[in-house]
């Protein structure tokens, strides 16, 4: 047999199934969820971890959510220390930043220990956002709570399975305090039919190829990704970089990188005290985004795990923004970790142009439109992302209408699926053509989308980043528009917003979302006259502008 | 009436046109078979058919059932040789097509490309007009439009027009209307509605495959023309039958409306061929694998039923969101891995195999045509596997030194010995092989071992058993010239096509009648369709499949539904089914209301399909096979003395054990320690696991 501990592709196959494992809980995840916002915007993860809580593997989803579940499992592993507080069978969840939760209440993480051989060998883990948990706003989600209590049911890593049976008071529990209480339900089990089906995987695998051998296939991995991470990082510029930028709403954010052969050290501290209001996030947030920038600057196309983090060190101060204390809301935490994300990119950007493009509209421009079916009677809640226009690269134009740098493998709801699930009209769906985000390689479009209203007194929330200062340019390129909603009653009221709340809807009134164009490279006078003219023919820019910002036709 | 019948199938790849044809006596049942190959001939293709034909000793004029099989479609759409399309939509839509779906699979690539539409933004254009999701006209079409649009695709070139508008899977009729003043305003152009191809929801989907299907609709039609025109000639009596991507053939005039439906009609005939077996030898439980030079391809069958879905996307991977195309086509899971994938080395020592392949030019290093880099095929010569004397049927002498310096560069960049390279390669590639076709079984809430693996294509039998030990299958089955296995699926083929319709409804009492209308009309459709082919109604079988979920779901379960005509008494025993569905895939079910999404109708009839003969086991000793015997490297097991066996001289009843190698023209089978060996009354070989 070569099947010994060491042998190196015997440990190659043991990653290739934990790859292969996380992919199978989002299949399950994805197929059984009865969230929208699960199933089609797929605004989930998965993930296995070490008996420790380190990162061995993730599931597809969204990058955010990579580095969230090992923090997750870290908080259970410390929080049930003593024998026999953690046994084959057990299902445990937190949804709370204060206690491992990192994003927002909205997400509840479901995690499970993996036995073999008598001791926990790993531990399979998902998160995924839930429509209603509570708190003093439909959707848990508002712009009005100033405390964490407002923003739903906290569950504070607690055991929700015990030993294979469900704590019925728990779950009575967590089900009564939702607004759609069998939707809340039907998510958290897709969650654990996702964390048992990992787990049982996993365990076939460590019968297979003996426990040593399986968690000596894991450590082997998490030193494999630093050493890729080491590699990447010997390759970048140098240096203290630092920026500051102001916020739409007139904060000042300022970061400094430095960046040596064996480190990538951010440094946040130099920010503003946490808010009263939700745009806060954690400091295991901030370091999600320092992760994600990292990842897609050194080695963006294999799996993460922790030794791929490895190199990160992270500076924050306690009682900022960056590092939210209780009891701070923080529901919009993702736009914050987009502004931190945003402003790293940014600071990065200008001193390594071949590796980062000019800015996208980087907002995750949450939408939460809610409302009774006119068809059905019953209850709908549209919770969803936008996909916008991406910055232009040394290499090309941005892409149009893709999903922000928070989310990946996402997918916008299908106009006639959303027609008909939630009972109003989607009067448009097309690129937007305002004009900005022009280069030598131009910014993609955004998209312009009306949504008109059918039931009476519904409501609208949403939060809008990157509205007031649209996403950035590089090398002398046009910077490019802003993400805004804009609400057209019936009764001829047209207001702009960034951020609303729980604003009644008619019926006949048009919700528009507008999301910005990405922003420009390089001087728009050097853009490829053939470039232009097929911007033209395509209608994607007036001959007027193409006059004005490229000469063209002067 | 002539003492014989001859069926013949044709299969046109990107290289070579594949000829297999099945002469069967009547008085004795016994079949005569013949292959043939010939070089493929684009752009006339049906020369290439015609030829092959001919080098078989074929003549069209006795032929009785004729099938065909072809990659002119999937071809035209992955090289970009298509016609220039224009996409007419609705008013609001038009940039759905370059829209998408917004997502981002590679996503920590902050260079990721999105796929570029097919149709340039100023080629798509819109028309006022709406219905609802409950097919209601909200606001009637405006057609006013549609000449300038039509001078405007005119003055562009524009050979095929393609008119998807919203929610038309609940009612046609503007598109209708759109294609009818399409036809009357410019007769020659080449159209096509969305409604044709598919009834089920999601624009972009849709719309896509309206616009991939115009794109290839005139370049297949007259492929399709010239082949049933140049037949004729020949004095073909019959017209050609059609290999579909749903696993069925179809009537060359039908496929001509929409030849889309070809897409993956290539594994598709495997597939099928894998479940006549399975019918055939007992074993309706199987899963099917398919390895050929540069990928591999698995399906799964349950109680002799492939799986058809309208899931189907092209170009997409871990790297591209790739692009839909809304037709059935069989459910299958491919990766990049066949006998010329090529093995290599990472920057941090790490061996992988393919995607990237040797492909026939210049193949693997063994071939000898200046290949130098190790793969798959390399490293089973290596090992013993294959016999380096008998090297692709004994028309190849193996270069043993390229492929031992293909393999040393991949040993010495990895710091082990050749023999341990070549078994990591080995063990690689049986690894993302086994994990292809867990996503067909164990993710799918199958337990391998209630199913037989059936292996073909040219690799497959050469890593069959080792993928069907790891799996825990009950056996593993090398069908008698597997290397010709699809060839043979397309003879054992129905006349079948696969109706897709959305249409929501809650199953509660009422809901019954709504439901059963849905299916009959589709069963009228169908019934009409074939009778317009002279297919009998007697003859037609139906399959009723709802697609159900939990209300608030998004995600579908198929489910059966037997026993007739659907009445609300009935409702429960559906609604039950489902629910035991349900928990088997995913562990667990809900005390939540249940509601069809839509209906999938299987609409089947047989077309002179080939009848085996089953011979009684010969008596006669498997040693008169017996070559002799050499060292092979079972990776896994070590190196053992392993008995070769002539795979020619094989007959019903022989058995064996491994170790052993059975050497057949076409392909080796590799028999593991501790396997017996049993030939059925068919010739195939039947490998019980240890």
């Amino acid at each position: 047999m070569t099947t010994k501990v060491n042998d190196p592709i015997t440990l190659e196959i043991i990653q290739n199934s934990l790859q292969a494992t996380a992919d199978e809980m989002f299949a399950v995840m994805k197929k059984t969820a009865m969230s929208s916002i699960i199933y089609e915007v797929l605004d989930m993860g998965t993930g296995i971890t070490d008996a420790r809580g380190a990162l061995a593997s993730s599931g597809a989803g969204i990058p955010a959510f990579v580095g969230v579940l090992d923090k997750a499992v870290k908080v259970v592993v410390a929080k049930f220390d003593k024998p026999g507080d953690v046994e084959p069978g057990d299902v445990f969840a937190t949804n709370d930043p204060y206690y491992g939760g990192v994003t927002h209440l909205n997400d509840i993480i479901v995690m499970m220990p993996v036995f073999a051989s008598g001791r926990i060998i790993a531990w399979t883990a998902n998160i995924a956002h839930n429509s209603d948990v509570g708190g003093m706003a439909p959707g848990s989600l508002t712009g009005e709570a100033t405390e964490i209590f407002q923003e739903g049911l906290r569950l504070p890593a607690i055991k929700i399975i015990s030993k294979g049976e469900p704590i019925r008071p728990v779950m009575d529990i967590i089900k009564v305090n939702s607004r759609m209480p069998d939707v809340l339900e039907g998510d958290v089990w897709a969650a654990i039919a996702s964390v048992r089906i990992g787990a049982k995987r996993l365990v076939e695998i460590a019968e297979k190829y003996g426990v040593e051998t399986f968690e000596n296939a894991m450590t082997s991995f998490m030193d494999f990704g630093e050493q890729v991470s080491l590699k990447e990082l010997s390759k970048l510029p140098k240096g203290t970089f630092e920026l500051s930028e102001e916020q739409d709403d007139g904060r000042i954010f300022n970061v400094k990188i430095t960046i040596s052969d064996t480190e990538f050290l951010v440094d946040l501290r130099d920010n503003p005290d946490q808010s009263k209001n939700p745009v806060n996030t954690s400091r295991d947030g901030v370091m999600v985004c320092a992760q994600m920038i990292f990842k897609s600057m050194t080695d963006p196309y294999s799996p993460a795990n922790e030794g791929s983090f490895r190199p990160i060190r992270l500076l924050t101060r306690p009682g900022s923004v960056f590092e939210a204390a209780e009891p701070a809301p923080l529901g919009f935490y993702y736009e914050i970790e987009l502004r931190v994300y945003d402003i790293m990119w940014r600071c990065l950007a200008q001193h390594m142009p071949d590796r980062l493009a000019a800015g996208h509209f980087a907002s995750v421009c949450g939408t939460f439109i809610g409302g009774i079916h006119p068809d059905t009677g019953r209850q709908y809640t549209i919770i969803e992302p936008q996909i916008g226009g991406w910055g232009g690269s040394r290499t090309g134009d941005g892409n149009s209408a893709i999903f922000c740098g928070f989310h990946g493998e996402t997918y916008n709801c299908p106009a006639e699926i959303n027609e008909a699930r939630n009972g109003l009209y989607v009067d448009r769906m097309e690129l937007n053509m305002e004009p900005g985000g022009e280069g030598k390689y131009r910014g993609g479009r955004g998209i312009v989308m009306d949504y008109r209203i059918r039931g009476d007194n519904g409501f609208l929330t949403a939060g809008y980043t990157r509205s007031k200062f649209p996403a950035w340019a590089l090398d002398g390129g046009n910077e490019g528009t802003p993400n805004y909603v804009r609400y057209l009653g019936k009764d001829g009221t047209d207001q702009r917003y960034a951020f609303v709340s729980g604003l009644t809807t008619h019926t006949g009134d048009v919700i528009r979302v507008v999301t910005g164009n990405g922003g420009g490279i390089g001087n728009p006078k050097e853009r490829d006259r053939k470039l232009i003219e097929e911007d033209l023919k395509n209608g994607l820019i007036t001959p007027e502008r193409a006059r004005e910002v490229y000469g063209y036709g002067v | 009436m002539a003492d014989t019948t001859i069926r013949v199938a044709t299969d046109v790849g990107g290289t070579f046109t594949d000829l297999v044809c099945f002469e069967t006596n009547h008085k004795t049942g016994e079949s005569r078979i013949v292959t043939a190959k010939s070089d493929t001939t684009p752009p006339n293709f049906e020369q290439g058919v015609l030829n092959v034909l001919a080098k078989g000793g074929v003549d069209p004029k006795n032929v009785d059932f004729l099938a065909h099989g072809t990659t002119v479609v999937i071809n035209a759409l992955t090289e970009r040789k298509g016609v220039k399309v224009g996409l007419i939509t609705t008013e609001g839509f038009r940039d759905t097509l370059e829209i998408a779906r917004g997502n981002r699979p590679d996503f920590f690539n902050l260079h990721y490309e999105k796929p570029k539409p097919f149709v340039p933004r100023h080629l798509r254009k819109e028309l006022p007009g709406r219905m609802t999701y409950k097919g209601e006209e909200l606001k009637p079409l405006d057609l006013s439009g549609l000449p300038a649009i039509l001078d405007g695709f005119k003055a562009e070139g524009v050979q095929a027009i393609a008119i998807c508008f919203l929610h038309s899977y609940a009612n046609m009729a503007h598109e209708q209307a759109a294609v009818d003043a399409v036809k009357k305003l410019w007769p020659e152009v080449s159209v096509v509605a969305s409604h044709q191809i598919t009834r089920e929801w999601r624009e972009y989907e849709r719309t896509n495959t309206a616009v991939l299907s115009a794109y290839v609709q005139p370049t297949a039609e007259r492929y399709l023309s010239r082949l049933a025109g140049g037949l004729k000639e020949k004095g073909l009596k019959g017209s050609p039958y059609i290999m579909q991507s749903n696993c069925g053939v179809d009537s060359l005039e039908s496929v001509s409306k929409i030849p889309i439906t070809m897409v993956e009609s290539g594994p598709a005939s495997g597939f099928w061929g894998a479940a006549e077996l399975g019918k055939l030898i007992g074993e309706p439980n199987v899963l099917a694998l398919d390895i050929g030079g540069t990928t591999a391809k698995c399906s799964l069958i349950e109680n002799g039923e492939v799986k058809i879905k309208t899931d189907y996307w092209i170009e997409r991977d871990r790297t591209s969101a790739g692009y839909p195309i809304m037709v059935p086509v069989v459910d299958l899971v491919e990766i990049g891995n066949g006998g010329g994938s090529i093995a290599w080395v990472d920057d941090f020592a790490k061996l992988h195999v393919g995607p990237q392949s040797a492909g026939a030019m210049p193949g693997p290093a063994a071939y000898g045509r200046g290949g130098t880099k190790a793969t798959t095929t390399d490293a089973n010569l290596w090992l013993g596997r294959i016999n380096r004397d008998y090297f692709c049927g004994g028309e190849v002498i193996a270069d043993m030194k390229a492929a031992e310096t293909a393999l040393s560069d991949v040993a010495g960049r990895l710091g082990v010995s050749v023999d341990e390279a070549a078994r990591g390669i080995i063990r690689i590639a049986n690894n993302n092989m086994v994990n292809a076709l867990k996503l067909v079984s164990l993710n799918r809430g199958h337990d391998p071992r209630d199913f037989t693996l059936v292996v073909f294509g040219g690799g497959g039998a050469m890593h069959g058993v080792a993928l069907g030990m790891e799996l825990g299958v009950k056996k593993v089955v090398v069908p008698a010239g597997a290397s010709v296995f699809s060839a043979w699926g397309m003879m054992m083929s129905d006349l079948r096509r696969d109706y897709f319709v959305t249409k929501l409804a809650d199953l509660k009492k009422g809901a019954a009648e709504a439901i059963e209308a849905v299916f009959a009309e589709s069963e009228d459709r169908a019934r009409a369709q074939f009778a317009a082919e002279g297919v009998d109604a007697s003859k037609i079988r139906f399959l009723r499949y709802g697609k159900f979920r939990y209300q608030n779901q998004e995600h579908t379960t198929e489910v059966l539904i037997e026993g007739g005509r659907i009445t609300d008494a009935r409702l429960s025993e559906i609604e039950k089914a489902f629910h035991e569905t349900y928990e088997r895939e995913y562990t667990y079910r809900l005390d939540a209301p249940v509601e069809m999404v839509g209906i999938h109708l299987v609409a089947s009839a047989e077309v002179g399909k080939l009848t085996m003969k089953k011979h009684a086991p010969s008596g006669t000793k498997a040693d008169v096979a017996l070559k002799g015997h050499r060292d092979v490297d079972y990776a896994l097991e070590g190196v053992k003395k392993a008995a070769i066996y002539d795979g020619t001289k094989l007959e019903p009843g022989m058995t064996f054990t491994g170790p052993a190698i059975v050497e057949d023209p076409g392909t080796t089978v590799v028999v593991h320690p501790g396997n017996t060996v049993e030939i059925d009354g068919y010739g195939n070989i039947h490998i019980k696991l240890a």
